[in-house]
């Protein structure tokens, strides 16, 4: 709980004369559940895709387990210890189930078939849908397809998990099959950094409440501390018209 | 909850009526002359030639025995192309998404100015042009193997098919990579595959069965369009018949022979390509 495992530094990036990042700073500890609010636009997407590089960034420094993010090629490496779940799960639709979780276990990780089958089964049993490894994602429900979205990041290994607001694109009745599943991993001690609306899931599981508007860190808190008495004007306005739905 | 016990069901009905199968073949994985209506056509077409040739040998029988090495021909051409045409596409293809401005104008630069000519004028450029082009360089450079350049009539029109089809088929293959939506490159990418580990097993895989159609369609366009080559001095279909219509004059049956065995041909392929994109489908989004 005490080593960071993710430290950015004054992280600025721009979309064309948009600044999506102005000077972000954050460490996440080894094991921390983080989760990240604030309202559309506030660049908390943007800055999970920069921590494994799917966008560039003009200016600052991310380490990530040690390893320094830059123009160089450890960016494969990186990619490798950071698992990303994504709003539109993006599941390959031309393989099956127990194909997504075992594609990049082979070509990257170079397990044996055998190997990356047995992992990729495991994996499937764990989110609950053990009997679904031969389906396509066209022939999975929206939960069915995250939960196997997260399965495959999981087949990874990945030393750090980002979520980026993974129950946005669900039906209600689903989004509490996923939730139950990052909950869970959250207690296994995964370090998760969450962009998510979820109110119910960052006061049970998450340490740490960040608070983001305009590119910038404004708050963060204990969850109890950020839903109770949050102390920005900014903050308060937000909770109350997310609050309130 | 409702929602997810029917999707239950209709997987159980499902795999009620494939059971133990692959589950991504089960869509059409069996095309037979019931389920493709079309082979009668075949069969039609076919009959028809079959009974042309024993009710009138002469001179039916005598075209298909003079012209049997042009439909040789014909085919070498059209499947010797289409195999080099799939690779020029490919790499033309990705030229043109490249994020390398050099490639990106050399290959937007050459399908611009392909696709502005026609075929035959190019053609007769490669055929006519070209050596003449060669010879002179060899005289310039003093090398006698290209003065004494001849161009090989077949492996011309080969090249000249290709240059001239390979941009389309950039176009095709261009359309069908983003025609795959782009969370699927970044989940592969975030998965630690290298762009071109990505585009191998989770970007082309998908774009080739958007792309099936107009592929197969280039290929029947491409068997029609290879009698072309019979101006430059290939002895394809087209050309024997020409050559057997000027020896016996009788261009009725000539043609009516030359246009049924094209269409043997054509129908045969549209047939094949019907079944690769039936057993190639799978469920998307």
């Amino acid at each position: 709980m005490s080593r960071p495992i993710i430290q950015i530094k004054d992280i600025k990036k721009r979309f064309g004369r948009v600044e999506a990042l102005r000077g972000v700073s954050l460490d996440v500890n080894e094991g921390e559940v983080v989760v990240i609010v604030g309202p559309s636009g506030s660049g908390k997407s943007t800055l999970l895709r920069c921590i494994n590089r799917l966008e560039e960034y003009e200016e600052g420094t991310i380490i990530v387990d040690g390893m320094t993010l830059d123009n160089t090629s450890n960016i494969n490496a990186i990619r490798r210890e950071v698992g990303i779940v994504f709003q539109s799960f993006n599941l390959f639709a031309h393989l099956t189930a127990m194909q997504n979780l075992m594609l990049a276990q082979c070509i990257v990780r170079k397990r044996s078939r055998k190997e990356a089958e047995e992992i990729a089964q495991a994996l499937l049993a764990k989110v609950g849908i053990p009997e679904k490894a031969k389906a396509h994602p066209a022939q999975l429900s929206g939960g069915q397809q995250q939960r196997v979205a997260i399965a495959r990041a999981l087949a990874m290994n990945p030393k750090v998990m980002l979520f980026d607001e993974p129950t946005s694109a669900l039906d209600p009745e689903m989004i509490k099959e996923v939730l139950d599943v990052m909950t869970s991993l959250a207690k296994e001690g995964m370090t998760m950094l969450v962009v998510s609306h979820e109110m119910g899931f960052a006061r049970a599981a998450a340490q740490r409440v960040i608070f983001m508007d305009e590119g910038l860190i404004i708050e963060q808190a204990t969850p109890h501390d950020f839903f109770k008495n949050p102390k920005e004007e900014r903050t308060r306005l937000f909770l109350s018209k997310i609050l309130h739905l | 909850m409702l929602d997810s016990t029917l999707l239950d069901f209709v997987m159980e009905e499902r795999n009620k009526s494939a059971p133990g199968r692959d589950l991504s073949f089960v869509v059409g994985s069996e095309v037979t002359i019931r389920q493709d209506p079309w082979w009668w056509l075949v069969v039609a077409v076919a009959a028809i030639i079959v009974l042309l040739v024993m009710l009138l040998p002469v001179p039916f029988r005598e075209i298909v025995i003079f012209a049997r090495d042009g439909i040789l021909v014909t085919i070498v051409v059209t499947v010797t192309s289409y195999f080099l045409i799939i690779i020029v596409g490919l790499l033309g293809g990705l030229g043109r998404l490249s994020q390398n401005k050099l490639i990106f104008g050399i290959s937007s630069l050459y399908v611009e100015i392909v696709r502005g000519i026609p075929l035959l004028v190019q053609l007769l450029g490669w055929y006519l042009a070209s050596p003449v082009i060669i010879r002179n360089l060899g005289d310039w450079l003093n090398l006698q193997p290209l003065i004494e350049y001849r161009a090989n009539p077949i492996i011309t029109a080969i090249i000249a098919i290709t240059v001239c089809y390979g941009a389309y088929m950039s176009e095709i293959v261009r359309s069908g990579i983003q025609s795959v939506p782009k969370g699927q490159m970044e989940a592969a990418r975030s998965l630690g595959m290298s762009h071109f580990q990505a585009m191998r097993h989770v970007v082309l895989p998908q774009a080739f069965r958007v792309i099936l159609p107009p592929m197969g369609n280039e290929f029947i366009a491409l068997l029609k369009d290879s009698s072309l080559v019979s101006v430059v001095a290939v002895g394809d279909l087209t050309r024997r018949g020409r050559e057997f219509m000027a020896a016996h004059f009788n261009p009725i049956e000539t043609w009516l022979m030359v246009a049924l065995l094209y269409l043997i041909m054509t129908i045969v392929a549209a047939r094949v390509v019907s079944y690769i994109e039936k057993r190639s489908k799978y469920e998307r989004y």
